[in-house]
C-alpha cells in the first residue's frame, strides 16, 4: 500500500497519459492474475469437480447396499390375462384408469402377437426423480424408486419426464369402493390423498417386511410383489440382482434379455425376456 | 365542447374536488368487464380447488394444458422488467427509467399472474411453499421456482418507491427514507434481476429442451428459445401498453425517443430469436433425420394445426413481420402499426408456448419393444374451467396494470397533447383527489405554455435520429 504513491511519482506518464487504455501495471496484474487463476483452476479442478458432483449430480452414487431389486418378465410366456394388473389394483388399492401395472397388446415384425405388461421400471437414472423441484421421489440405494406423498406438490413434472407413462396423478377425492378387493387381494397401502403423483413401487412394503422378518423377497410370497405372486404362467421373478444365486440374477445373466428404451440410459431395473423373434 | 376544450378543462381538477358520475362511459365498462371476468375466475378456482384438478381436461397421459401456457407466457410477458432495468440501471441508458417504472409493473403482474395460474395448477396448492424448503438442486423447475421466488421480490423492491412516491406514504418520513434507501439499490436490484431472469427465462425452456423421452421437446436450443423471445415479448408488451394508455388518456406517456429506441430493441431481439429458431428447425427437421421426432412431426402434421401455427403464428407473423416493422423507421413511427407489431410478437410468443407445450405431450409415448403403436394419439382442449380461471388471472393483471396507471407515477415523463382527438380522456376524466403524479405533470405543462408540446401530428415529419444513438 505504502508502495503505491512513490510508484506513481517514478511513472508520471501513466498517470498523465489518458489514451493508453491499459497500463503496463495493470497489464502486469492482469497476467499475474489470469496465470494464478489458471494454475489454482487446474490444481483445485477435480476437488471442485467432485465437490460440485456431490452437490448437484443428484444421481444415486454406487450404493453400498447389498440389494438391488429387479424384476424379469417373461414376455415369451406372457398369455395377456391382466392378473397382474389386478392383483396390482386390488393390493396397492389404485383405480381402474390409475393402474401402476398395465398391459398392452404389441406385435413383432413377423406380426405375431405378444403381451407387454409394465410395473414402474425403477429406473438408475431415473427422469422423475432428476426433474422433482421437491425430492418428493427419490431413489432408495437399493434401486428402488419411491414417493413421498407428504412432500409432492403436484405439479406433474416426473409424468411428464417419465419416459413409460408410469406415472398416474390423483386428479380426484377417492371415494370409490376397489371393484377387485376381496377377489384379487385386498389394499395393503392406505390411498394416496387428491392432488400427489403416484406410482408402482414394486410392493416396498412386502419387501421391507420380509427383510425385517428374514424373509427373501422373490421367494417368499409374503416378501414379494404382489404381481409377480399372481402369475398363473410364472412369467414374472422377482429378486436381487446382487445376489448371484437369485433367479433374477441367472436369468439376466445366462439368457438375452431387453430393457425398454434403453437407447435413453434411464437403466431400468425391469427385465424383459423377448418374444420369439423380437431379438 | 370540443375535445380540445374538453381536454384543457380536465387539467383543472388537481384542485376541484371530483365530481360525481364523471367516469367516462368507456373507463366504467372496462371496469365492470373486469370485475365480471375476475367473478368468472374466483367462480372457477373455488370449483377447481374444492372438487379437484380432475374437473380439468388434464388427463395422465397430457397433464399440462392451458394454465402451463399461461404461465410461460406471463413471465415471458414480464421480461420487459429486466431487460428495461437492467438497460437504466446497467448500460447507463438513463433515458429510459422514462418505461422502465411501467416495465417493472408490467414484470410483476406477469410474475404474479404465473404464481397464480401455478397455485391453480398444482396438485397441493397447500403446499405451495415445498420447493422453497425441500430442495432438489438437479430439477431445474426447482431452479425456476426459487428464481422466480426471488426475482419477484427483486420486483417488489423495485416498485415500492413507485409506490410510496406516490401515494400519501410519500408524507411519512420512515415510508421516505425507505424508498431512498431502496432506490440507491437499484442498480445491484437490476444485477439481481437480470441474472435470475437470465436463469430462469431460459431455464422454462429447459424444462422441455431436457427430456429426452419426447424428441419433439429434446433439443439444446429450447433454453436460448425461450430466453430470446422472452427478450422480443417482454418489452413489447411494456411497449404496447405504453403507447395504449397514452392514446387512451390522450397523453404521451414517455418521449418519441424511448418508444423508438424500445421497438428497436424488440427488433432486434425478434431477428435473434428467428435466426436460433431456424436454424434449430434447419438442423433438426432439414438437414438431419432422427427417427422418432420425425415421426413425431408426421403425427403432428396429419392430426394438428400444428405446422401451420408454427410457420405463420411464430414465425411470419410472431417474428418476422413484426421485426420488419419494428426496425423499419417509417414503420415503427406509425404509432398504431408498432402497436400491432408488438400485439403480433405477444401473440407469437403464447402460440409458440401453447405449441410447444401441446406438441411433446399429444404425439404418444412409445416404449413397447414391438412395431406397433400401442398408445393412442393424445388430443386437449381446456375444460370451461380451465378458461374461467385463466381469464381470472388476466383480468386480475390488467385490472392491476388499470388501477397502477390511474394511481402510481408510472410515466414520469408524460406529457399531454394538444390534438384533437375522437378517444375520450379515460382516466383524466375521473380525477380522485389522491391522484397527483399525472396530474401534476399536466398542471406544469399548462402553466408553461411556451414549452414545446409533443404532438403526434409533428412525428411523421420528425427525422427519426434521435434514436439512432440509442442502441
Amino acid at each position: 500500500m505504502s508502495d503505491a504513491p512513490s510508484e506513481t511519482e517514478n511513472t508520471p506518464v501513466e498517470e498523465i497519459d489518458d489514451s493508453t487504455l491499459v497500463t503496463r501495471r495493470e497489464l502486469m496484474t492482469l497476467l499475474i492474475g489470469a496465470g494464478a487463476t489458471m494454475v489454482m483452476a487446474t490444481t483445485l479442478a477435480d476437488p471442485i469437480a467432485n465437490l460440485a458432483n456431490d452437490i448437484l449430480g443428484n444421481r444415486p452414487k454406487p450404493s453400498s447396499s447389498p440389494y438391488h431389486w429387479v424384476m424379469v418378465i417373461d414376455l415369451s410366456k406372457c398369455v395377456g390375462c391382466d392378473y397382474c394388473v389386478y392383483a396390482c389394483q386390488a393390493t396397492n388399492d389404485t383405480k381402474p384408469d390409475m393402474r401402476w401395472n398395465i398391459r398392452v397388446e404389441d406385435e413383432t415384425p413377423q406380426g405375431n402377437v405378444f403381451h407387454v405388461t409394465r410395473p414402474c421400471l425403477h429406473c438408475h437414472h431415473a427422469p422423475c426423480v432428476e426433474v422433482c423441484p421437491v425430492g418428493a421421489t427419490y431413489s432408495r440405494p437399493d434401486g428402488l424408486v419411491v414417493m413421498d406423498y407428504d412432500k409432492c406438490i403436484g405439479c406433474r413434472y416426473c409424468q411428464t419426464a417419465c419416459p413409460y407413462g408410469a406415472r398416474t396423478f390423483n386428479w380426484l377425492d377417492r371415494n370409490d369402493e376397489n371393484p377387485l378387493v376381496p377377489e384379487w387381494g385386498r389394499p395393503e397401502v392406505p390411498r394416496r390423498p387428491r392432488g400427489v403423483v403416484e406410482k408402482c413401487t414394486f410392493c416396498i412394503h412386502r419387501i421391507d417386511y420380509g427383510l425385517a422378518n428374514n424373509l427373501t423377497p422373490g421367494v417368499d410370497p409374503e416378501a414379494t410383489p404382489a404381481c409377480v405372486n399372481i402369475c398363473p404362467v410364472n412369467a414374472r421373478f422377482f429378486g436381487n440382482l446382487k445376489d448371484p444365486n437369485s433367479t433374477v440374477a441367472k436369468i439376466i445373466n445366462s439368457r438375452p434379455t431387453l430393457r425398454l428404451r434403453e437407447d435413453l440410459g434411464t437403466d431400468p431395473s425391469v427385465y424383459y425376456i423377448p418374444p420369439e423373434g423380437l431379438l | 365542447m370540443s375535445a380540445h376544450a374538453h381536454a384543457e378543462m380536465n387539467f383543472v381538477p388537481l384542485v376541484t374536488p371530483p365530481k360525481k358520475g364523471r367516469f367516462s362511459p368507456l373507463f366504467i365498462l372496462w371496469i365492470v368487464g373486469l370485475i365480471g371476468a375476475l367473478g368468472i375466475g374466483l367462480v372457477s378456482a373455488v370449483h377447481v380447488l374444492f372438487n379437484g384438478l380432475g374437473v380439468t381436461n388434464l388427463n395422465n397421459a397430457l397433464p399440462w394444458g392451458l394454465w402451463i401456457t399461461l404461465d410461460l407466457s406471463s413471465i415471458a410477458l414480464g421480461a420487459g422488467a429486466f431487460t428495461l432495468s437492467a438497460a437504466v440501471y446497467i448500460f447507463g441508458m438513463k433515458q429510459y427509467e422514462a418505461i422502465a417504472r411501467a416495465a417493472v409493473l408490467v414484470g410483476l403482474l406477469g410474475y404474479s399472474s404465473a404464481m397464480l395460474a401455478l397455485f391453480m395448477d398444482i396438485g397441493r396448492p397447500d403446499r405451495f411453499y415445498h420447493p422453497i424448503i425441500y430442495w432438489n438442486v438437479h430439477s431445474v423447475l426447482w431452479e425456476i421456482t426459487m428464481c422466480v421466488v426471488l426475482y419477484s421480490t427483486v420486483l417488489v423492491m423495485e416498485l415500492v418507491p413507485i409506490i410510496i412516491e406516490s401515494t400519501f406514504l410519500h408524507k411519512y418520513k420512515l415510508a421516505m427514507s425507505l424508498s431512498h434507501r431502496l432506490h440507491s439499490l437499484m442498480p445491484l436490484a437490476a444485477v439481481f434481476g437480470m441474472g435470475l431472469s437470465l436463469l430462469h427465462q431460459s431455464s422454462l425452456g429447459a424444462t422441455y429442451g431436457i427430456l429426452t423421452a419426447r424428441p419433439i421437446w429434446y433439443s439444446p436450443s429450447a433454453p436460448v428459445l425461450f430466453i430470446l423471445s422472452a427478450v422480443a415479448a417482454g418489452p413489447a408488451l411494456t411497449l404496447l401498453v405504453t403507447i395504449l394508455t397514452g392514446k387512451l388518456l390522450n397523453k404521451q406517456m414517455v418521449p418519441d425517443n424511448i418508444l423508438n429506441g424500445v421497438a428497436r430493441l424488440v427488433g432486434f431481439a425478434c431477428l435473434a430469436y428467428l435466426y436460433l429458431k431456424l436454424w434449430s428447425w434447419a438442423a433438426t427437421n432439414y438437414y438431419s433425420r432422427v427417427p422418432d421426432r420425425a415421426l413425431g412431426v408426421e403425427i403432428l402434421d396429419a392430426n394438428t394445426p400444428y405446422n401451420f401455427t408454427f410457420w405463420f403464428g411464430e414465425v411470419l407473423f410472431g417474428a418476422l413481420v413484426p421485426a420488419v416493422i419494428m426496425l423499419w423507421g417509417r414503420m415503427r413511427r406509425n404509432r398504431n402499426l408498432l402497436m400491432l407489431g408488438a400485439f403480433m410478437i405477444i401473440a407469437g410468443l403464447v402460440i409458440n408456448r401453447w405449441n410447444v407445450t401441446l406438441s411433446g405431450f399429444v404425439i404418444p409415448m412409445d416404449w413397447s419393444p414391438g412395431v406397433r403403436d400401442v398408445l393412442p394419439l393424445n388430443t386437449y382442449s381446456p375444460a370451461l374451467v380451465e378458461w374461467g380461471v385463466a381469464i381470472g388471472v388476466v383480468a386480475y393483471s390488467w385490472f392491476a396494470f388499470t388501477l397502477g396507471v390511474r394511481f402510481l407515477n408510472l410515466y414520469p415523463e408524460a406529457r399531454a397533447i394538444r390534438r384533437k382527438s375522437v378517444l375520450p380522456a379515460v382516466v383524466i376524466d375521473t380525477p380522485l383527489p389522491i391522484i397527483e403524479a399525472p396530474i401534476v405533470v399536466s398542471v406544469v405543462v399548462d402553466e408553461n405554455p411556451e414549452e414545446p408540446i409533443v404532438s403526434l401530428a409533428d412525428e411523421d415529419k420528425t427525422p427519426d435520429e434521435s434514436d439512432e444513438k440509442e442502441i
